[in-house]
């Protein structure tokens, strides 16, 4: 169940004490809002299992062109193999994935030149350097005008002095950098981020902060995982909260108000974590006991 | 439902290929004649034959519905492939200790790289380059494709090993051995043959049913153990 | 088509580039292979056998234990940054990849299989008889098959917690007709005899080789599927 567009304060966490699946809102037509007809994602009843073990457990969702999406949740709640199916890049036990409109498991590749994801793992070459490790992923891509594009990545990412050392000499933060220019390099609709700020140091994470907020652009579609609650807000436009292989709740941005968000966060993992009788009856659901603290935005 | 079916028919086929089994064993004991130069011994090959005839077959059923599992992924498929390879694999063993056993008794030497012996051991250890796939992988998914793998590859490569085997064979120096093979085989040996090979090959179904749905048994019950836990 | 083959090309370039930079893989099988050759070498009574009547064989298995070493490592540098992820959420195809590893596998391979019957020839006292070129097609052809074989089995034992070590298990019941066609032509070859007996084995081994090639690319897809 979405969250309403927002209007009066209180409302609209109706949704975060369901404990049942499909709180993406699939392509209702209340997405009419947002001026979107053809979602640019679109995942029905997502399920990963690993042997007995699930992590994800029924997700679906639907986001418009310019959305991004921030997804937080504890450890284990299964966000990396979400992410990981809606990058095409793990097969889901159920369920499918589209990319406007391209279904990831038909066999057609064309979706993959759409879809731009960065991991923790950098998915780069150690010993090449980091304009090689582009202007390898650039032919992969089939990318024509490489010189200009590989330069100009570098430059945004504050690489280009580096563009010659190999990615061994980098350190963390500047492979993450060049990561994310690889991941940008052939201009994805969709960008997929996974906790994208893990051990980055202030000087990275600022510019991964504003390559982030470029992408506010209007034309892409974000969705990033992430434990940094600030930065996640601050670009969201919608939020989601992953709990066990759900979403336990899932809102537009505008509707939360960051001082309190913490605290509803604890609450909605909480809640769900004990159970859904807890959230149903309302008593400590994230619903009811956060609405005095949601302020007009 | 389903399984019950084939448990019936596979204990029903079990049976029957038991009871073939001892109808092949008196008819090479007491009712089929001796072969001339080897004697006695030479009844193994009523075992030894339709062992690798057996676990041919099952490679050849486990590598087909292996590439029907990858096609298709209906995990009924993987449990198939399985519960044939374990058969063949059986059935390649009781080859290969059936032939050594006979030729250190009948020209003196265990192991002569006859073609199809050597065949045989070549593809029991594609057998068991299956099952160590299937069981060392984190995500028994990977496992059971991974194994489909190594079964298809195997199948696609056989005839070019046997090929070859048999080549190879043609240089080495061969004991004199009157094989009993082909079209001269006098009537009574080849009527136990055949009787030989219709009761493993019963044999052979009716233990791959049995198997086959006891993996699906299985299966139902991790299914309910998860579901129960959640 | 084209962007099919900017794909293997970028793949093999990539992979050949990082080989040369870490000189890991070709400075192991070579010096396996050298060192292969010494001590077979010592373990040759030469009272009792003449090396060179079974030379050939040495040098066929050398070449496939040193390519076991190599082969295995094919997806280590993949591992390294989670590279295999990236490989294949791009928009190459599988068998592209497959393709391109093979090759660049079968490169290394293939001069460290000329090293390795250049040292024999050295240390055997060989002569290379009258169709050396028939000897450097069985080697290519041998090398293209294992290699082919190799790099699939590869990506599955690196799936396995047993790694490597499950790779010779997996490949070797397949080698026989490598072994069997590949060495004897090349015995044979050393051994003067004409170019029409061994036609048979390089036909036999091209087939083999074929049809590993083929089966790994369209089964690779499989294998690394998560």
């Amino acid at each position: 169940m979405e969250a309403a567009p927002p209007s009066t304060a209180g409302r609209g966490e109706g949704g975060g004490s369901e404990p049942g699946r499909g709180e993406g809102g699939g392509s209702e037509p209340g997405r009419g809002e947002r001026g979107v007809s053809e979602p640019v994602l679109e995942a029905t009843g997502l399920v990963r299992e690993y042997g007995p073990v699930v992590a994800v457990d029924g997700v679906d969702l639907a986001l418009g062109e310019g959305e991004f999406l921030t997804v937080f949740g504890p450890n284990g709640a299964g966000k990396s193999s979400l992410l990981g199916m809606l990058a095409g890049a793990l097969r889901p036990t159920r369920g499918s994935v589209r990319v406007r409109g391209m279904p990831l498991d038909s066999g057609e590749d064309g979706w993959r030149h759409r879809v731009g994801a960065l991991s923790h793992e950098g998915f780069l070459y150690l010993q090449l350097t980091a304009e090689e490790n582009l202007r390898f992923y650039g032919r992969l891509y089939g990318l024509t005008d490489l010189d200009e594009r590989v330069g100009a990545r570098l430059e945004r990412v504050g690489l280009a002095a580096r563009a010659g050392t190999r990615v061994r000499e980098l350190s963390h933060g500047m492979r993450q950098r060049l990561a994310l220019a690889r991941a940008l390099l052939h201009d994805p609709d969709l960008v997929l981020l996974d906790e994208p700020y893990t051990g980055l140091d202030p000087s990275a994470a600022g510019v991964l902060r504003e390559v982030l907020a470029e992408l506010r652009d209007g034309r892409r579609t974000v969705v990033m995982v992430t434990h940094n609650l600030g930065s996640g807000l601050e670009l969201a436009t919608r939020v989601a909260i992953q709990v066990e292989g759900r979403f336990g709740w899932i809102g537009d941005a505008l509707d939360i108000d960051r001082s309190g968000f913490e605290r509803f966060y604890h609450e909605v993992v909480e809640g769900r974590a004990a159970g859904s009788a807890g959230a149903r009856t309302g008593a400590g659901g994230p619903g009811e006991g956060t609405a005095e603290r949601r302020g007009r935005p | 439902m389903q399984v019950k079916g084939m448990r019936r028919w596979g204990t029903a086929l079990t049976v029957l290929g038991l009871l073939g089994l001892i109808l092949v064993y008196w008819m090479s004991f007491f009712w089929v004649s001796t072969e001339a130069t080897q004697g006695i011994v030479q009844r193994i090959f009523y075992v030894h034959v339709p062992a690798a005839w057996t676990s041919f077959l099952a490679f050849g059923l486990c590598a087909l519905t292996s590439g029907m599992y990858l096609w298709l992924r209906d995990e009924r498929l993987d449990r198939a492939a399985l519960a044939a390879a374990e058969g063949g694999m059986v059935f390649a063993t009781i080859m290969l200790t059936t032939g050594p056993l006979w030729g250190k008794i009948a020209w003196g030497t265990y192991w002569t790289w006859e073609p199809r012996l050597t065949l045989t051991l070549l593809l029991w250890f594609i057998f068991l380059g299956y099952f160590m796939v299937r069981g060392s992988t984190e995500d028994p998914g990977k496992g059971k494709r991974f194994a489909a793998v190594v079964a298809i590859v195997g199948a696609l490569e056989i005839p070019f090993i046997h090929l070859s085997v048999i080549w190879f064979r043609s240089l080495h120096p061969q004991p004199v051995v009157v094989r009993p093979d082909g079209p001269t085989l006098p009537g009574d040996m080849f009527a136990t043959l055949m009787t030989s090979l219709g009761a493993f090959t019963v044999l052979f179904l009716g233990m791959f049913l049995l198997r086959y749905a006891l993996e699906g048994l299985k299966s139902e019950l991790d299914a309910r153990t998860r579901r129960a836990i959640a | 088509m084209s962007a099919y083959l900017t794909q293997v090309r970028a793949i093999l370039w990539k992979d050949l580039v990082i080989e040369l930079r870490t000189r890991e893989r070709v400075l192991v099988m070579g010096g396996f292979a050298v060192l292969s050759a010494v001590l077979f070498d010592f373990s040759i009574d030469r009272a009792l056998v003449a090396p060179q009547d079974i030379a050939a064989g040495l040098i066929w298995m050398t070449i496939v234990f040193g390519g076991l070493l190599g082969v295995g490592r094919t997806f280590h540098l993949e591992a390294e940054d989670g590279a295999l992820r990236g490989l294949l959420m791009s928009p190459a195809p599988r068998d592209a990849v497959f393709i391109a590893k093979v090759l660049a596998n079968f490169t290394l391979l293939y001069v460290v299989s000329l090293l390795v019957l250049g040292v024999f020839i050295l240390f055997f006292d060989l002569e290379l008889g009258g169709s050396p070129a028939a000897i450097a097609l069985a080697l290519a052809l041998g090398s293209l098959g294992f290699v082919a074989l190799g790099t699939l089995f590869a990506a599955v034992s690196s799936g396995t917690r047993l790694g490597e070590t499950l790779l010779p298990i997996l490949v070797f019941p397949l080698l026989a007709p490598m072994i069997v066609y590949g060495a004897g032509a090349t015995a044979r070859l050393l051994a003067n005899r004409p170019l029409a007996e061994v036609a048979g084995h390089l036909r036999m081994l091209g087939a083999f080789t074929v049809v590993a090639v083929f089966a790994g690319a369209v089964l690779f897809r499989f294998v690394v599927e998560d």
